[in-house]
């Protein structure tokens, strides 16, 4: 697992403008309801979330049911 | 990796950056919104108005905002930190003037023109936006479980070997069972836990749901990002009018005395997550 990733949900070290977690901040700024769509189309809303990074970040088995826990979890 | 850094090649004539679109009064006009850099790159953040309303907005590069800059820029942790804290800033600052509907993170037109037309064209939904979350907050609340300890051998109970004479070269009699009701032993705790941890977070969200205008469920996080210990739950999320802000927070207070939940409350936010249903 990517370590690195683990120190985004830490309040501290994410001491940007308004010291609100990075984490909280991109659930929401990401994930806003879409009011207009813009010109340029930049395909955030439905991000494949694939990639390390932002997949560790935002990842979960299902939307709407809140279960992260896959089989075998640590529950 | 950034792209950004590198200088464009070709002339850019820019794009328009809109931030939050709020309503066209006399404290937006006088917000001060001189010391924000905005995106990286952009030039002055400014407003555009059209008839009530008017959109914080900003001129950026056009070639730092195409999908193909964006999709690596998204998953890339430090790129991504710095355009989402840029664009929270100017949200941030515009709300402190009044009531904001935020746009999400990189919403472009191609020029001022553009945005004004958006701005008439969608003037009834933007006006439905601004009234719903006026004199609102958005609050998030997440509930983590913390993970039991590592299972004990779980307990076999001892059973009377089977009557039957066992066969020649099979394994001892009543191993197969007892691995069985092992498993199952592993797999029920597994269950009921999940079960109580999924109780806890309804009861939590229902009895704040009681306090907000509106709520919202958010994607859990998993292990990667909430560590081994502690299971996500819950992330909910609520528009609560100013005026019970205490009153939210008193609640959240005693649903961590009533349950062994982890509570998380942040906020408040400007209402990000409660303006696209309108």
């Amino acid at each position: 697992m990517d370590r690195d990733v683990v120190a985004w949900d830490s309040p501290e070290p994410l001491s940007g403008p308004l010291g609100v977690p990075l984490v909280d901040l991109l659930d929401r700024v990401l994930a806003t309801g879409v009011v207009v769509s813009g010109d340029l189309v930049i395909a955030i809303a439905d991000v494949p979330l694939v990639r390390l990074s932002l997949h560790a970040l935002l990842s979960s088995v299902n939307e709407r049911v809140p279960a992260p826990w896959a089989d075998g979890g640590p529950l | 990796m950034t792209h950004s850094d590198s200088p464009a090649r070709v002339p850019d004539s820019g794009a328009t950056y809109v931030f939050a679109v709020c309503r066209d009064t006399r404290a937006v006009n006088s917000a001060d919104l001189t010391g924000l850099s905005g995106m990286p790159g952009g030039g002055r953040v400014r407003l555009i108005a059209s008839g009530a309303l008017t959109a914080v907005a900003q001129t950026v590069p056009a070639a730092d905002f195409t999908d193909e800059v964006w999709q690596p820029r998204l998953s890339d942790r430090r790129e991504i930190e710095r355009y989402a804290r840029a664009h929270h800033e100017v949200v941030s600052a515009a709300a402190a003037a009044g009531p904001v509907v935020p746009l999400p993170l990189a919403t472009l037109y191609l020029d001022d023109e553009r945005v004004r037309r958006v701005l008439a064209d969608e003037a009834a939904r933007f006006h439905g936006a601004l009234q719903r979350v006026a004199h609102h907050a958005e609050w998030g609340v997440k509930v983590y479980r913390s993970v039991a300890p590592p299972e004990r051998p779980a307990p076999v109970p001892e059973r009377p070997v089977a009557a039957s004479a066992p066969r020649r070269g099979a394994p001892a009699p009543g191993a197969g069972l007892a691995y069985l009701n092992r498993k199952r032993g592993v797999h029920d705790r597994r269950e009921r836990r999940r079960e109580e941890a999924l109780g806890v977070a309804e009861s939590v969200d229902a009895e704040l749901r009681e306090l907000a205008a509106a709520s919202r469920r958010l994607r859990t996080h998993g292990a990667a990002l909430t560590g081994e210990q502690r299971v996500h739950v819950l992330n909910a999320t609520y528009l609560v009018a100013a005026d019970r802000a205490d009153e939210l927070r008193r609640a959240v207070g005693a649903l961590r005395e009533r349950t062994d939940a982890q509570i998380e409350l942040s906020g408040p936010w400007v209402p990000y997550s409660f303006v696209g249903e309108v």
